[in-house]
């Protein structure tokens, strides 16, 4: 067991590496009385074609790794859930591009509850006929979201930029594509992403470490597993440039959506250089289109935006794009605005005194986020699987400068590099 | 369990609420101003923090006004508008980091009080009024935020269902107020409307972080501008809940998804003796994925992807909510109905007792890790005059009896059936 203490933050991590492989990571949370446990394996929707070191290259259908979340909590003593429930937790379970997770809120039988996440998450049971029953379900999940503006308005612009990596397939896929699924498919994805060396558990709250590593480390000695080689995960080459300009969906809603963004053009960052560049992007947004910029202001004056408008950054080591807007009335004349005021912007760069007042906000926002163990478990994770560290960040933010930022906003809004997303009432 | 006890006082006539942590790394703050929920004054309520948000005396202009927060470390300041029970509540929120993590000479806790006293005593006026152009851009965000209720249709339907519910209600009114009425709202008019809504909110402050109540009374005594001469309590809800027949409603629109909302009225309210007993009854019923809604509607039959219950123990009624295929109406409902059924003649297991009681329990005992969640439910009592601390909720819940969550089932009478559908192929 090794202790990282973070002396600014005043908070102590503890880390280890199980035998098989399974990384462990402990934050003790004094005077709290929640656990929060995280049991993720760095498998999401963007891994639909891959080989595992030494065995065949597989392709699998759109949304396998959202419907195999699903299909977990399935055991052949019954439903993960009612478990959870008479030992007091709260459970729960997302996919994400990237990673798929597993957790549970509880205050009291930690172990137990601990054990059962290990447990359940370690033991797949996939029948013919509890597949086909969830097809069903997930089929209302997508319908769902089909009726979600948002989603399609976001969807839609990630669709815009790529046209061949599979950050473009909504995680849920279609109803076409989960139909196809099966067990078989089923177990090939689980064998391959959920093996422990593919896995971390992050405990967070009124926890003793100790305690935790040595519940895991039975665990885990009492399971067999034999070592499994890399990873691949096989993408084909995406062109630098967006696939297409521009893309509308119809959908009845009050007021036009509208999300433009830039997509990136060198990609392959990992690790601290990759959160460099994520942080450096989200101050550069920031002080383009933060609420109490100018530009902000001004297109709140002329009503083209409202309290919808918005920024964010989203990377990887394979894809980086910026996703702008919200509701307006006129996507037209908000996106001419837009353009005339950043290009100017982009040609005398930020002023010292701006920039340092926008890194005191993130600053503070980093700050505020470490006040929830939901939080800090998932971005500790996210993280840690592109290869970075949550804590540094405060670090990162004391050490960034206005010209890295400057040179960052000039690489990233790159105009050749637009595309825009419209959802409009038919 | 922690104690979570707040220390009591007063100054200028609002109630002030402390609790002296050290265990968050901000302060929470909130000031909730309430009124009883009325036609004639939802709208201009509604309205009044959306200008209170552009500027003060000493920082008229909005962007000046924003940027004070970023230079308090990007501090977290918001505001909700909504109904409890029969008062429209206006909160204000915000979350500041303590000074030990940050370099900063005055006390933060003093600059955001001081911030807040601002925004709420002391807004921007020009010649006795709001400022024109505020007002005039706050009445358009409005406007639009009341429109785009229809976009989110899991949403809508929610507020449909409760709107056909309480046609003879205030309750009925939405938070937001009413779209009609905005367009006569001056300025002049709306600054008297502020000016009375502030002397005759009741008006309670609460503090959770590293401070004392001493400390935070005398800082309202100086920050809050305030000429109250009374300090109103809240009174608690009379329901008439005389069953009647029971209302079906369509409605149709674009949709892919059908929504389908069932309301139910009760007289059992938060400050009822059988409130831990309506607890488990909504418990059991379908709040948790092991309750009755999830297991039959979702697991047994795939029919949906959500169907819970919520209990709104302010305006006493619950309602349930699913999304369906819209050739699966009859089958659903069908299916809810039975569950309802089952709660009254008793079909409730040991089991089903046991899991309910440890999830109520967890979410009780979870509370005190949250600075916000520890001010909602102490708001409760002040919003109910019921003082009923988390630790004697828990005892009651505990001693509840399979018979006494029958006897409630019997005071939930289902009002409406809501539908919401898309159009039919002919």
């Amino acid at each position: 067991m090794e202790v990282i203490k973070y002396d600014a933050l005043q908070e102590s991590l503890y880390h280890e590496t199980m035998e098989n492989g399974l990384q462990v990571y402990v934050l003790p949370k004094p005077g709290f009385q929640k656990t929060y446990a995280t049991f993720s394996t760095k498998y999401g929707s963007t891994d639909n074609h891959f080989q595992v070191e030494g065995e065949e290259e597989v392709s699998v259908p759109d949304g396998i790794a959202h419907f195999l979340e699903h299909k977990m909590f399935e055991e052949p003593e019954g439903d993960v859930f009612a478990k959870f429930a008479s030992q007091g937790a709260s459970a729960n379970a997302f996919t994400s591009f990237d990673q798929t997770v597993y957790l549970f809120s509880a205050t009291e039988n930690i172990p137990a509850n601990l054990e059962t996440l290990i447990d359940f998450v370690q033991n797949p049971y996939f029948t013919d006929q509890n597949v086909e029953k969830e097809k069903g379900i997930i089929g209302q999940e997508i319908g769902m979201y089909r009726d979600n503006p948002d989603w399609r308005v976001y969807f839609g612009l990630i669709e815009a930029m790529y046209e061949l990596h599979p950050v473009h397939i909504d995680i849920a896929g279609t109803v076409e594509s989960i139909a196809t699924i099966t067990k078989e498919t089923l177990y090939t994805c689980y064998n391959s992403f959920y093996h422990p060396s593919n896995m971390l558990l992050f405990v967070v709250g009124g926890v003793d470490a100790e305690e935790v590593f040595e519940l895991v480390r039975k665990n885990q000695s009492s399971k067999k597993y034999t070592p499994q080689g890399a990873i691949k995960r096989l993408f084909q080459q995406e062109p630098t440039k967006v696939h297409e300009k521009l893309r509308e969906i119809k959908l009845p809603v009050s007021l036009p959506k509208c999300l433009f963004g830039f997509k990136d053009k060198q990609i392959g960052l990992t690790g601290e250089a990759l959160i460099r560049r994520d942080l450096t992007t989200k101050l550069a947004l920031d002080l383009l289109f933060g609420s109490s910029t100018k530009l902000y202001q001004k297109l709140y004056d002329m009503d083209l935006i409202s309290d919808s408008f918005g920024h964010e950054y989203n990377s990887d080591p394979n894809y980086g794009f910026s996703a702008i807007g919200g509701d307006t009335k006129d996507p037209d004349a908000l996106l001419k605005i837009i353009t005339e005021e950043v290009k100017a912007m982009t040609a005398s760069g930020f002023k010292e005194e701006d920039f340092e007042r926008t890194r005191k906000k993130k600053i503070g926002g980093y700050l505020r986020m470490l006040n929830s163990p939901e939080n800090i478990a998932h971005e500790f994770t996210k993280y840690r699987f592109r290869g970075g560290d949550l804590f540094s960040i405060l670090a990162i933010y004391e050490s960034l400068t206005l010209e890295e930022v400057n040179a960052r906003l000039r690489d990233h809004i790159d105009w050749e590099q637009l595309a825009v997303s419209l959802v409009v009432s038919p | 369990m922690n104690k979570t006890r707040f220390e009591r006082g007063s100054a200028g006539h609002i109630r002030i609420h402390v609790l002296p942590t050290n265990r968050f790394k901000t302060f929470a703050i909130s000031l909730f101003a309430g009124i009883p929920l009325h036609e004639d004054t939802v709208t201009t309520t509604a309205l009044t923090p959306f200008v209170l948000r552009r500027g003060t005396e000493s920082h008229p202009e909005t962007i000046e006004f924003k940027e004070q927060l970023e230079h308090l470390y990007g501090a977290g300041f918001g505001f909700d508008v909504y109904k409890r029970g029969d008062y429209q509540i206006v909160q204000f929120r915000m979350d500041t980091i303590n000074d030990s993590f940050v370099k900063s000479e005055e006390s933060m806790l003093e600059k955001t009080i001081s911030f807040l006293g601002e925004v709420v005593t002391k807004p921007v006026t020009e010649n006795g009024a709001f400022r024109h152009s505020y007002v005039a851009t706050e009445k358009e965000t409005v406007r639009q935020k009341l429109e785009s209720i229809i976009n989110d249709k899991i949403r809508y339907a929610a507020e449909r269902c409760i709107e056909e519910m309480f046609k003879n209600d205030p309750y009925r009114l939405h938070p937001l107020g009413q779209r009609k009425e905005l367009e006569g709202i001056s300025s002049e008019l709306l600054y008297v409307a502020y000016q009375q809504w502030l002397q005759q909110a009741s008006l309670d402050l609460y503090v959770v972080g590293d401070t004392t109540l001493a400390e935070v009374q005398e800082l309202v005594e100086t920050k809050f501008n305030l000429n109250r001469s009374t300090t109103p309590d809240y009174a608690r809800v009379v329901n008439d809940v005389t069953a009647r027949e029971v209302q079906t409603v369509e409605e149709v629109l674009d949709v892919n998804q059908g929504k389908l909302n069932l309301g139910l009225r009760t007289p059992i309210t938060y400050g009822d003796d059988r409130y831990a007993a309506a607890l488990l009854y909504n418990g059991i019923l379908g709040s948790y994925p092991h309750s009755k809604l999830f297991i039959n509607v979702r697991e047994k039959e795939s029919l949906a992807y959500y169907a819970s219950s919520r209990f709104d123990g302010h305006k006493g009624i619950m309602t349930i909510q699913s999304g369906i295929e819209m050739e699966n109406y009859t089958k659903a409902l069908d299916i809810i109905k039975a569950q309802l059924e089952s709660m009254r003649s008793g079909e409730i297991s040991e089991l089903e007792m046991s899991q309910t009681k440890a999830m109520i329990r967890n979410s009780l005992l979870e509370i005190g890790d949250s600075a916000f969640e520890m001010i909602a439910y102490d708001f409760n009592r002040v919003l109910s005059n019921k003082d009923r601390p988390a630790e004697e909720l828990l005892n009651q819940v505990e001693r509840v009896t399979p018979e006494d969550v029958v006897a409630v089932a019997g005071e939930f009478h289902l009002d409406t059936i809501y539908f919401l559908t898309g159009k039919r192929e002919v």
